[in-house]
């Protein structure tokens, strides 16, 4: 067999720049602790400011100003893994994630499609760069050695075990993947390359390493075999319909678009699985897909209240062209919680739970449109509202506060006005420019309405009170 | 209009909490023209002394108190009566504060079952629902409880009061008014609403209401509270007032341990049989009259003041440690006397200085004296834990440090409570230096990419000049006990440090000052450790025990090398500026020590003094007096104040200040750069020189001279303790280099030098250093029989990185007893595990038994325990193998990774051939150069020196095969180069040599970065930004 090395050296900080449309300017990548920073990877641009891995933040930042910093994140890194994985997956059935920040591709099997190889690793070159990925190439007898080539190599191509084995022996004894005190050893005993350590006697290194420092070099020569864990594709949803005719309206499409959903949920149901969004993409025969997205709440995967969902934004949509073909895709497939219902609950079936006619909202005006009203802990009233996306979770504060706050205070004159308690003052808000000090009154008007007013700290007593809000 | 005073107010000692300093609060309470203030911080005492100083000094009553909450239950403020009532609530802190972990305190119910007289208590009711906590509270303080009603223009304060009226009326307690007070004045409300958000480590914004809704909880005015009030809730408060007649100092009894003593001696008459026991000792030929007369009249003086136990306190734990051969050294005003000559305290013949002693001891100021000790740093814990053990921990405790907010941290804690984010918190605070107590500059913000004109800045800005001073928190001071005959816990709260088996007191070293308690500093000294290890070498090597005061004293040799600045290694004149100075100063007896020692000092350079002295010493400025008087007191320094002591006879001989007073002017100097406060200081002294004739420039220009002392003005009696110290260091570099060499490496880490750059020193006096050798290094560095009689230097194990001690003793005692055969008998014997096996035949120290160290780490790794089996059995042997063997630059290395110097080379004269190419010169080229010549130089750079007085110039060391060089970076050229500079390190330099009095520096004028031409090699650069 043949094995492929892709080695992508920099993968985080590729997984960064290719989203950039400044690529070309300073940027480091940045990891550790709040008060300890570390460079972790730095472009070109910044290399040339002098910036490098491993220096602190700050030794950074007193080095060179105007780069860009941004924060290692080593989900996001992992995702692209994937994703090259799933890309190499074309090439080849045995991809292998076993080292990080590299491919695996067992080739030999592929040479007949791709091959040979020089037309093959010129076509995975193009790719990687086209996808904005640094990389290098080694081809070697087995993976192992593949990998630990492409420590020092770029292009390399020992393609069998006896080219594969003298690529080896030049090898600095620190690049080969040894364990580091293994490694440690050999150059404080002067052995600097693999040929000085294959040249001793085999007993002799057996007296002094553990056993699984000559594992290890079996196995970069080939003599051993390494069971690999081998790369399958992810779970994901995805179905196309073509229709045949074009469609002119939306409502046209309620048919197929049932089937899809019922497909979808059957594949949930099999993978005990629910569905947090999924996308619609209606192909026309020019120009790019319409594309709708549905997204919950919660992971639901009932066929008739995602169809519902789905019916809602459909409706909504003018559709600015015939539509061809219809392709839905479904990524965010999470474990589906039910909802612990009681063996006989009796839900009445025109009664709708507050969650679906919250949905139902969302769908139908669309996300925006459907706010909650969470409480601020602040004592200025009028910072202590605010529309937000999810419930809020902070109590109210201590004293009573008028549930119906007015967008702006107005001037309440005097007359006829009792005032039953107060003045609570409140001073507070300078942080953010907005302080306000001021004497609240609980009063109530000729005709029986509480209101809540001030007036600010300092003015007469006779100065007319702003209303600011009422008791219901 | 009823009177008031105020029972529950926190001052800035209820950390994060407290928005006022107690003089904010007590000249803000004086004003409001309240009755009293009490003072009653969150379950501590740590701030009552500065609240008893602000009252004593405002004229307004101090009510000692505290407030605390009880665990599961109500919440309380504690008032002292009596002096019964003091000692309770000291006790009761103290078990709060033992109780659980450094910063926190917890009060059981269970703590209210002793009797509780002398202390009145305030009941804050947390609802008005729920009389269970009043009725508890009623049960144990009887008629000595009384109800809090804090209105601060709550949601409904009418409704609250009639509640909270009617609790009273139903548990029969009396109510009264309190303010619950968090500041001085409505002012600081920002900075209170701060604290809150940097006590619950949130943003300001985010704190919601953990902030207070408004800013009453001030010291507000008398008819404000009176229409709050009625009028008999105020009435209560001063009738309180009246009732607590509890003074700080006067009421705290305190005394030296008695047991000191033996039965049948007073104190005094047993302090005089010791001196009398010294003197023959000190003065084998008898004491002269004038010692005679000094010391009667010290003992007159001490027996006068009462301070027989404080001396022979002192003279107790330096007995001990010299019965357990720990070297060491005492200073401070008053340790310079016959006294404490004759008790060993100090070895300074005080013959030998012309201090006084009254200076220190006045009868005037009721004071105690001030003696610190200094011991050998590694043996000062066995001194800590003795005077545990003779005092007992109930006795003993060391004295809290008051940790104050400085510009930088302040304004990160302000900066990020106003939600800036880490790396803007980080710049703000390196535009302020690292200890300085003043906002940055607005150049300085700019610099650094800040707008300080926007309003978010300003805030910062504004709220972090409040914030600094205030104190943060309580740790231990390193080394200053307070021992008392009576329980500690009944004088001042004792709580747990963070390390543990230490307790601490909650008062500070000014707190104890003020309040007469004694106190004695037990420090460390890196230096004691290195001379007691020369003493120790030079008695084995030499038959002779020698000691600092048998060092023979004006010894030429000796202070020929000082002159010539070769003093690598000695005490204090070891730094680039001291060695900078000099060969300008040229010492050449004790006293001029003296003057070096404090010479170099932030404080001198700033008052710019140094540079008249140096000029009228060298006789390039007349030395002039501007009367008789102050030639007594100047004559010594050639008229230029440089100690403490003598601005503080300047003070009283041309100003007419009392010795007290001068005493005064003394602490405000080392204090006003924090707290201000100097210019009643500058008003009376100008005053009183013009009357006694001084011109008035002559007063102006010695009070900015008395500025700039700043904090670091240096006594005198601490200069001189040092500079005997400076000169038995010297002594034995000039005289026994080896064991001087030897003994510092040993009590490394201390000063300023690496063991590398000592060794390095070394070699350039030709002294023979040896590789470090299993065969007979030990794990100190020892000295060995070299040629000619002279000693070489064999350099121990413990200079190889990661060995561990116990190894190396181990192998030195299987050595004792047989010599190594082979590397498998080393390593069977000595019981060494892979790890020590491979880092000794990496540091080279196998060389003998199995050839250079690639062969060594290959026979190491081959040698496997011998099980019982085969005991005796030889095992098979190996084929031999061939390994190569390392190069020169190799070895270099790996002796600098493994042992941090190298005996081989000089990494600079294996690259000379690529420098010279490169147009460098050597250190040893220089001496040909004039001065003014540009030159190009290279040097591995080991130091990097910004200091904070030098007008941001970076000194910068270069180190070559023969010795090193000074350069002088010019802040546009450090700014420019500024990567070089801080990265390099291996740099070229290029620039202009500069001569002056025999001091040598490069200024440059371009920097190059070499270092990759030396990639692996670790030489540490030591900054020292």
């Amino acid at each position: 067999m043949l094995w492929a090395c892709i080695l992508l050296p920099q993968l985080a900080l590729d997984s960064v720049l290719r989203r950039r449309e400044d690529a070309d300017q300073p940027l480091v990548l940045i990891t550790g602790p709040a008060n300890r920073r570390i460079v972790q990877a730095v472009n070109p641009p910044a290399r040339a400011l002098g910036l490098r891995a491993g220096q602190s933040l700050a030794t950074a930042q007193a080095l060179a100003g105007g780069f860009t910093t941004v924060e290692h994140d080593p989900a996001a890194t992992e995702c692209q893994q994937q994703l090259l994985a799933a890309w190499a997956y074309r090439f080849s059935s045995q991809v292998s994630l076993h080292y990080p920040r590299a491919l695996l591709l067992e080739v030999e099997s592929s040479l007949g499609l791709f091959g040979p190889w020089p037309r093959f690793e010129a076509c995975l070159r193009k790719e990687l760069k086209t996808l904005g990925f640094s990389h290098r190439i080694v081809l070697a007898s087995n993976p192992v050695a593949a990998r630990m080539l492409a420590n020092a190599h770029d292009g390399l191509a020992a393609s069998d075990a006896e080219l594969t084995r003298a690529a080896l022996a030049a090898m600095p004894i620190d690049r080969l993947g040894l364990p580091a005190d293994a490694a440690t050893a050999f150059s404080r005993m002067g052995l600097r390359h693999l040929h000085q350590v294959l040249t001793l006697p085999r007993e002799t290194l057996g007296r002094r390493f553990p056993a699984q420092v000559q594992l290890h070099l079996d196995r970069l020569l080939g003599l051993r075999a390494m069971a690999l864990d081998c790369y399958l594709p992810p779970d994901r949803f995805e179905s196309r319909l073509e229709l045949n005719f074009d469609v002119e309206s939306s409502q046209a499409l309620l048919f197929p678009l049932r089937r899809m959903i019922e497909d979808l949920a059957a594949f949930l149901a099999g993978r005990d699985a629910g569905v947090q969004r999924f996308d619609l993409f209606l192909e026309h025969a020019e120009g790019a897909d319409t594309r709708l997205q549905v997204g919950l709440l919660a992971a639901e995967r009932d066929a008739g209240r995602l169809l519902e969902l789905a019916r809602g934004r459909l409706e909504q949509l003018t559709l600015r062209a015939a539509v061809r073909n219809l392709r839905l895709s479904a990524e965010e497939l999470p474990a589906f919680v039910p909802l612990a219902g009681e063996l006989f609950s009796a839900r009445a079936q025109q009664q709708q739970g507050w969650e679906q006619l919250r949905e139902r909202l969302r769908a139908r005006l669309g996300d925006d449109a459907v706010r909650t009203v969470g409480v601020v802990a602040d004592h200025r009233p009028e910072c202590a509202w605010r529309s937000a996306d999810l419930p809020a979770t902070c109590a109210p504060g201590p004293a009573p506060r008028p549930g119906w706050l007015l967008e702006a205070p107005r001037s309440l004159p005097l007359n006829g006005l009792r005032l039953l308690a107060g003045p609570e003052r409140i001073e507070s808000g300078w942080w953010d420019g907005g302080d306000v000090r001021r004497d609240y009154y609980l009063v109530e008007t000729a005709a029986g309405q509480r209101g809540w007013a001030y007036r600010q700290l300092g003015e007469s007593r006779d100065s007319p009170l702003w209303l600011q809000g009422w008791f219901a | 209009m009823s009177g008031y005073a105020e029972l529950h107010c926190l001052s800035n000692f209820s950390f994060q909490r407290g928005a006022s300093s107690a003089m904010e609060l007590f000249g803000r309470a004086k004003q409001q023209g309240y009755k009293a203030l009490a003072i009653t911080d969150e379950c501590t005492l740590a701030g009552i002394v500065r609240a008893w100083d602000a009252a004593r000094k405002v004229e307004l009553p101090l009510i000692v108190g505290s407030e605390m909450r009880v665990e599961d239950g109500p919440k309380l403020v504690l008032l002292v009566e009596n002096p019964t009532g003091y000692q309770r609530l000291c006790g009761l802190i103290t078990q709060a504060r033992r109780r659980t972990e450094k910063g926190s305190y917890r009060v059981l119910r269970e703590d209210f079952e002793q009797p509780m007289n002398g202390l009145l208590a305030l009941w804050v009711a947390d609802t008005t629902d729920d009389p269970a906590p009043g009725r508890w509270l009623r049960e144990i303080f009887g008629e000595r409880l009384w109800l809090a009603v804090h209105l601060h223009h709550g949601h409904d304060d009418r409704q609250r009061l009639q509640d909270l009226l009617a609790l009273a009326r139903e548990l029969d307690i009396r109510p009264l008014a309190c303010g619950d007070v968090h500041m001085h004045s409505r002012g600081r409300r920002a900075l209170q609403d701060c604290m809150t958000a940097i006590r619950h480590h949130t943003t300001v914004a985010e704190a919601g209401h953990r902030l207070f809704a408004n800013g009453e909880r001030h010291l507000r005015a008398i008819e404000q509270l009176a229409a709050l009030y009625p009028p008999a809730l105020l009435e209560e408060t001063t009738r309180i007032a009246a009732r607590c007649h509890f003074e700080l100092k006067r009421d705290i009894n305190y005394q030296y341990p008695h047991e000191i003593v033996p039965q049948g001696y007073t104190a005094g008459a047993w302090l005089r049989d010791l001196c009398e026991r010294g003197i023959p000792t000190r003065w084998p030929a008898g004491i002269s009259d004038k010692n005679r007369q000094a010391l009667e009249h010290e003992l007159q003086l001490i027996t006068d003041l009462e301070y027989e136990s404080y001396f022979l306190t002192v003279h107790d734990i330096v007995r001990f440690a010299r019965e357990q051969g720990i070297l060491c050294q005492g200073r401070g005003s008053a340790a310079n006397s016959v006294v404490c000559f004759v008790l060993g305290i100090t070895e300074l013949d005080p013959s030998q200085t012309s201090l006084l002693f009254e200076r220190f001891l006045s009868r005037e100021r009721k004071e105690p004296p001030d003696i610190d000790v200094d011991f050998e740093h590694d043996r000062r814990e066995e001194v800590l834990q003795y005077v545990f053990r003779r005092y007992g921990r109930h006795r003993a405790a060391l004295t809290a440090v008051v940790s104050t907010y400085h510009a930088s941290g302040a304004i990160r804690d302000i900066g990020r409570v106003l939600g800036l984010p880490p790396d803007q918190l980080g710049a703000l605070s390196d535009c302020c230096g690292r200890w300085s107590d003043r906002v940055p500059s607005p150049e300085r913000l700019v610099e650094a990419g800040f707008d300080p004109d926007s309003p978010l800045l300003h805030r910062v800005l504004t709220l972090t000049g409040e914030l600094m001073g205030f104190p943060r928190h309580l740790s231990q001071h390193p080394g200053g006990f307070v021992i008392s005959e009576q329980p500690l816990d009944t004088l001042v709260p004792v709580e747990n440090a963070a390390m543990q088996e230490r307790t601490v007191i909650q008062w500070d070293k000014d707190d104890l000052d003020m309040m007469g308690l004694l106190k004695v500093d037990v420090l460390a000294l890196g230096m004691l450790s290195a001379l007691r290890r020369c003493f120790d070498l030079y008695e084995v090597h030499r038959g002779k025990r020698l000691s600092i005061a048998a060092i023979p004293a004006d010894d030429r040799p000796t202070y020929d090398m000082i002159s010539r600045a070769d003093t690598i290694g000695v005490f204090q004149i070891e730094s680039r500026a001291q060695m900078a100075m000099l060969p300008r100063l040229r010492p050449q007896k004790f006293y001029d020590l003296v003057i070096q020692v404090a010479i170099v000092r932030p404080g001198p350079i700033q008052g710019d003094m140094v540079h008249p002295y140096l000029r009228r010493r060298n006789n390039q400025e007349e030395v002039v007096y501007p009367s008789e008087k102050l030639k007594a007191v100047f004559e010594r320094t050639l008229g230029v104040p440089l100690f403490q002591e003598q601005v503080m006879s300047l003070a009283i001989v041309a100003a007419d200040f009392t010795p007290g007073e001068a005493d005064e002017l003394r602490r405000s100097m080392a204090a006003w750069k924090r707290h201000g406060g100097l210019e009643p200081h500058r008003i009376r002294l100008t005053e009183g020189m013009l009357r006694n004739g001084y011109d008035l420039a002559f007063a102006e220009r010695i009070f900015e001279q008395i500025k700039g002392f700043g904090s670091y003005g240096f006594p005198e009696s601490h200069a001189a303790s040092f500079a005997l110290l400076t000169y038995a260091s010297c002594w034995l570099k000039c005289h026994e280099p080896a064991i001087f060499a030897c003994a510092l490496i040993n009590s490394w880490p201390m000063g300023f030098y690496s063991p590398d750059q000592i060794l390095q020193d070394a070699r350039r006096h030709a002294i023979e250093i040896r590789p470090v050798d299993v065969r007979h290094s030990h794990w100190d560095c020892s000295l060995e029989p070299g040629q000619g009689g002279a000693l070489a230097l064999r350099i121990g194990l413990r200079q190889v990185r990661g060995f561990r001690e116990e190894d190396a003793r181990r192998l030195a005692r299987v050595r004792e007893v047989q010599a190594f055969r082979d590397v498998g008998d080393l390593c069977l014997r000595a019981g060494l595990d892979n790890r020590a096996r491979d880092l000794l035949a990496d540091a080279g120290a196998l060389a003998a038994l199995a050839g250079h160290r690639y062969q060594a780490r290959w026979e190491v790794a081959a040698v496997q325990a011998q099980l019982p089996l085969f005991a005796g059995i030889e095992p098979t042997p190996e084929i031999a193998v061939a390994l190569p063997a390392p190069s020169v630059g190799e070895d270099l290395f790996a002796d600098y990774n493994s042992i941090g110097t190298t005996l081989g080379p000089h990494p600079l004269s294996l690259l000379r051939r690529r420098l010279t190419a490169l147009g460098c010169r050597s250190s040893r080229a220089l001496d040909d150069v004039a001065h003014g010549d540009s030159i190009s130089v290279a040097g591995l750079v080991v130091g990097r020196q910004r200091p904070q007085t030098a007008s941001g110039v970076t000194f910068v060391t270069l180190e070559d095969e023969f010795g090193m060089l000074n350069v002088v970076v010019w802040r546009d050229l450090a700014e420019r180069q500024r990567r070089v500079l801080v990265g390099a390190q291996l740099m070229q330099v290029r620039g202009k040599l500069e001569f002056a009095d025999g001091v040598r520096h490069l200024i440059a004028r371009r920097l190059e970065d070499l270092s990759p031409l030396l990639s692996g090699l670790d030489v540490r650069s030591r900054d020292f930004h």
